[in-house]
């Protein structure tokens, strides 16, 4: 897929735990692995938002557009 | 407990009753059939080799006029009726592993598209099959064939290609639900 999830790097910045981020963030770990194996084929702005407010980064922090090509 | 939550419950509780209702009924028709599905080709045989004993046997059908007339006319009547009534065993045993595997609370999955997709190949080709024997069957009464015994078996040949079309418009429609389901189950 183009969209690629970097969500293990900003995980590994703030020293966050899979199990920690599921619960601050309301998924389960189950959906947030999904998300985090690329596996996931759409987020929502609500998730999304709620994730960036945990981890306190930016949307582009993480998520990257990498052309298929490349 | 609200009204409406009242009510959900008694057609969810109601549902449910009607669906193991369905799936006795489902067994049972299952079971009448592959009877005589069986009986038909033990009355094949007989014909064949002791006609003399077909009088005594399940439905009677008695064909050893048609074969002593045309080997060819009987055993391509006799392999329409054999294939009609076995796919119909078939038909019924999808539905029955279908109700007894499907799970009411998450319906939407491949297992149960392809299922359905089956059910509509199988009573399409039951429908066509009936069909095509029921005009040949005409066809061989103008040749001076007795062929009245025969109807039972395709009086029923327009309403399964109905039945069929329908249930291939219900296998596309759920198939559509499937590829949603999935796409539902990826999105966080």
């Amino acid at each position: 897929m183009a969209i690629v999830v970097n969500l293990d790097v900003v995980m590994a910045k703030r020293k966050m735990s899979l199990n920690e981020l599921s619960d601050k963030v309301g998924l389960t770990l189950s959906n947030i692995s999904i998300l985090k194996t690329g596996k996931a084929k759409a987020i929502r702005f609500s998730t999304l938002e709620t994730i960036c407010n945990v981890l306190e980064c930016q949307p582009g922090d993480i998520l990257e557009y990498v052309n298929d090509e490349q | 407990m609200t009204y409406q939550t009242l009510i959900l419950t008694i057609m969810s509780k109601t549902n449910n009753y009607v669906f193991w209702g369905l799936y006795v009924v489902a067994w049972i028709i299952f079971v009448g059939l592959s009877i005589e599905a069986g009986a038909l080709i033990v009355n094949f045989f007989f014909s064949v080799y002791k006609p003399e004993f077909v009088q005594n046997l399940y439905q009677k059908l008695d064909l050893t006029e048609i074969y002593k007339e045309s080997r060819l006319a009987f055993f391509g009547i006799y392999s329409f009726i054999l294939t009609i009534s076995l796919l119909k065993a078939c038909l019924f045993y999808i539905v029955i592993r279908l109700m007894h595997t499907m799970d009411l609370s998450k319906p939407f999955n491949t297992f149960v598209a392809k299922q359905i997709s089956q059910i509509s190949y199988y009573t399409l080709s039951i429908g066509l099959l009936s069909y095509i024997a029921r005009q040949l069957v005409k066809n061989l009464m103008h040749y001076g064939f007795n062929t009245d015994n025969l109807n039972q078996f395709w009086v029923d040949s327009q309403a399964f290609i109905l039945m069929g079309a329908v249930i291939y418009i219900i296998a596309t429609i759920f198939k559509k639900g499937v590829d949603i389901q999935n796409e539902n189950d990826l999105t966080v």
